[in-house]
C-alpha cells in the first residue's frame, strides 16, 4: 500500500515519520518546503502538491489547522480529489466540526473517493511516541484497509461510526479536557487560597474517585508552574468553539462547556493564548486577588 | 419591520421604489404608490439611497452583490438588518472601491417601534454619509446615534441584544423563583417595577411571563441567531462573556424543545422544563 501525508506541522511531522518507521512507502507534501525536509531525509518521497501525492498513493492522510484547510487539501485546486485514482481513501486527522467533515466526505463520495475523519488525542508527545488515541468515522471497509497505517501512529484506534463520528468523539474529548483542566485549576487554586498545600491535595485526590489523568498530569504541571505548551490555550479555545457551534446548531445545552470556553476567551484576551491550557491557573490566581 | 418603515418614508414625501424576494410582500406598498423594481440592480440604478432590512448576513451579502451592479458612484446602501460586524466591514470596503457609500444601521424597538417611528438607530460608517441620510432616519426613529466606523453599528446592536436577552433570562429566573414559592407573578413584577430592578425588559417580558403569553413578539430563534454572532465575535477578540454564554445555552435548549418560533419570554418555560416537579409553596 502506497501512503501519502499532507500537512507536516508539530503533529503531522512525527506522525508521518512513524508511518515511515512502520515500513510503508511514503509520499509527502507540505505548503512550506522546509517542513518537508526532515521527512525527505528519512526516506520519504516529496511531491509538488496534494494532487501529486494522491496520484502516487492508495491512501492519503492529512493533518492541517481547520475546516477551510481540509476542504482545500481535499477538494481545492491541486487537491487530493484532483489527482486521485478511483478507490483512493482520504483520511483527515485534523480537528474540525463534525458537520464540516460530513460535507467534505459527501463531496469526496460524489467523486468516488472514500473519506474517513480520524482526529487524534495525545498531543505532540503522543504523536512522537506513536501513542495517539485515534477516533475514526466513516466506512468500515475503508477503515479496515487503512488500519495497519493508523496502527503506526496510535495505540488506541477505534472506528466509532459513520462519517463525522470521529469528529463528534473528538469534540466530546475536548469537552472533557477543556472542562477538566479548568476544574483542576479551580481545585488547586481553591486549595492554595485556603492556605493548604496544593501538591498534597493533588496527591491525596489521586487515590480517590476524583482521580483523572488531567489531575495527575496537568495538575503536576500547574504545581511545577510549567506553562510551556503542550497544547496551546488558543487551540483549546478553537476546539471549544467547534463544540459550542455544534451545540448551537443542534439546540443542545452545554452550560459547563460554555463556562469553560469563556475562561479560554479570557486567557486569549489576557495574553495567555500561546501558553499551555494549564496556564488557566494563572488566570484564576489573577482573579483571586493574587 | 420593513413595511411600516417604508410607509413612513413615503408619508414624509420621499419617492420610494421597492424590491422584495417575494413580490407579493410588496403589494401593499405598490398600491400606496411605490414603484416596483424587478431586481436589486434595477433598484440600485434608480435610487440615491437603498435601505434594506432582512434576516441574515448571507441574505445581505447576496442582496449587496445585486445592488452593486446597479449603484452609481455616490449612492448609499443603508443596511438596517442585524448581521455580523465583520460582514458589514467587508461590504463597506467592497462598496468603497466603487465609490458607493455604506452605513450599517441596525435598530432596536421591534415591530412596535417600527410602526410608531420610535426606533433606536445605531449607525456605523462614514459621518458625512450619515448626515446625508439623517433626514430619512428621522422618519423612522427617535434616536439616531453615530457609533463609529463601518461595523460599529452592528457591534452596538450585538451589545443591545446581549443586554436584552440576558435581562429576559434574569427576568425569567426571577419569575421562576417567585413561581417556585407559589407567588402571584403579576404582583411580584408590579412591585419590582417600582424599585431599582425596574427595566423595560422586566416590564414587557415579565408581563408576558406573568400572563403566560408566549406568542411572538420576536421569535426566540432570531435572538438565538444573534447570540451565535456575538459569541463568535467575543471568542475572536478573546473577551469572556460568562453570563451571555449561559443565556446562549438556554436559547440552544429552547430551540430543541419546540420554542424556536415562540417569543423569547419562553425562556421561563425552559427553566420549568429543567425542573418539572410540582413545587409546594413555602
Amino acid at each position: 500500500m502506497k501512503v501519502g501525508f499532507v500537512g507536516l506541522g508539530i503533529m503531522g511531522r512525527p506522525m508521518a515519520l512513524n508511518i515511515l518507521k512502520g515500513g510503508f512507502d511514503l509520499t509527502v507534501w507540505a505548503r512550506r518546503a522546509e517542513s518537508m525536509a526532515p521527512l525527505l531525509e528519512a526516506g520519504a518521497k516529496g511531491a509538488g502538491s496534494a494532487a501529486e501525492v494522491a496520484a502516487a498513493c492508495d491512501v492519503v492522510f492529512s493533518m492541517v489547522s481547520d475546516a477551510a484547510d481540509v476542504e482545500q487539501v481535499a477538494l481545492g485546486v491541486g487537491g487530493v480529489a484532483e489527482g486521485a485514482k478511483p478507490g483512493l481513501i482520504f483520511v483527515d486527522m485534523s480537528t474540525i466540526a463534525p458537520a464540516a467533515a460530513q460535507v467534505i466526505a459527501a463531496q469526496m463520495a460524489e467523486r468516488g473517493l472514500a473519506m474517513l475523519d480520524a482526529p487524534v488525542s495525545g498531543g505532540e508527545v503522543g504523536a512522537i511516541s506513536g501513542g495517539l488515541t485515534i477516533m475514526v468515522g466513516g466506512d468500515a471497509a475503508a477503515f479496515d484497509k487503512v488500519q495497519p497505517v493508523l496502527a503506526c501512529m496510535g495505540k488506541s484506534v477505534t472506528l466509532i461510526g459513520g462519517s463525522g463520528a470521529g469528529q463528534v468523539t473528538k469534540a466530546c474529548n475536548q469537552i472533557l479536557t477543556g472542562v477538566g483542566v479548568m476544574a483542576v485549576a479551580e481545585a488547586l487554586n481553591f486549595a492554595r487560597k485556603s492556605g493548604v498545600d496544593a501538591g498534597r491535595v493533588r496527591e491525596a485526590l489521586l487515590g480517590g474517585f476524583a482521580y483523572s489523568r488531567i489531575l495527575e498530569n496537568h495538575g503536576q504541571r500547574m504545581l511545577d508552574r510549567n506553562f510551556k505548551p503542550g497544547f496551546k490555550a488558543w487551540m483549546h479555545q478553537k476546539d471549544m468553539n467547534i463544540v459550542l457551534q455544534e451545540a448551537h446548531r443542534l439546540g443542545l445545552m452545554l452550560p459547563t462547556s460554555a463556562a469553560s470556553a469563556q475562561l479560554f476567551n479570557a486567557m486569549v484576551g489576557s495574553g495567555l493564548g500561546e501558553e499551555d491550557s494549564v496556564a488557566a491557573l494563572k488566570l484564576l490566581e489573577g482573579l483571586s486577588g493574587d | 419591520m420593513g413595511l411600516p418603515m417604508a410607509r413612513h418614508l413615503m408619508a414624509a414625501g420621499h419617492t420610494l421604489a421597492v424590491w422584495a424576494r417575494r413580490p407579493e410582500s410588496a403589494a401593499a406598498l405598490l398600491a400606496e404608490g411605490a414603484a416596483w423594481c424587478a431586481t436589486p440592480a434595477e433598484l440600485a440604478a434608480q435610487c440615491e439611497v437603498v435601505i434594506s432590512i432582512i434576516t441574515a448576513s448571507a441574505d445581505v451579502e447576496q442582496l449587496a452583490a445585486g445592488l452593486i451592479e446597479g449603484f452609481a458612484p455616490g449612492a448609499v446602501h443603508v443596511d438596517m438588518s442585524t448581521i455580523a460586524p465583520a460582514t458589514a466591514r467587508r461590504l463597506a470596503a467592497r462598496y468603497a472601491e466603487k465609490g458607493v457609500g455604506w452605513l450599517d444601521a441596525p435598530v432596536s424597538g421591534g415591530e412596535q417601534g417600527a410602526r410608531d417611528a420610535t426606533l433606536a438607530i445605531m449607525a456605523g460608517g462614514d459621518a458625512a454619509v450619515l448626515e446625508r441620510v439623517r433626514p430619512l432616519f428621522e422618519c423612522l426613529g427617535k434616536t439616531v446615534v453615530h457609533i463609529g466606523a463601518a461595523g460599529a453599528g452592528q457591534v452596538a446592536k450585538a451589545c443591545n441584544q446581549m443586554v436584552m436577552v440576558n435581562a429576559i433570562q434574569a427576568s425569567a429566573e426571577a419569575m421562576r423563583l417567585a413561581g417556585a414559592h407559589g407567588l402571584d407573578l403579576a404582583r411580584v413584577r408590579e412591585a419590582l417595577l417600582g424599585g431599582s430592578a425596574a427595566s423595560r425588559v422586566l416590564d414587557v417580558m415579565g408581563g408576558r411571563m406573568a400572563r403566560r403569553d408566549f406568542v411572538p413578539g420576536i421569535q426566540a430563534r432570531l435572538h438565538h441567531k444573534d447570540f451565535a454572532i456575538l459569541m463568535d465575535e467575543a471568542r475572536q477578540l478573546g473577551a469572556p462573556l460568562p453570563v451571555a454564554a449561559q443565556t446562549w445555552q438556554q436559547l440552544n435548549a429552547l430551540m430543541a424543545t419546540g420554542g424556536a418560533r415562540d417569543d423569547t419570554a419562553s425562556l421561563l418555560r425552559m427553566l420549568e422544563t429543567m425542573e418539572p416537579r410540582e413545587k409546594k409553596p413555602c
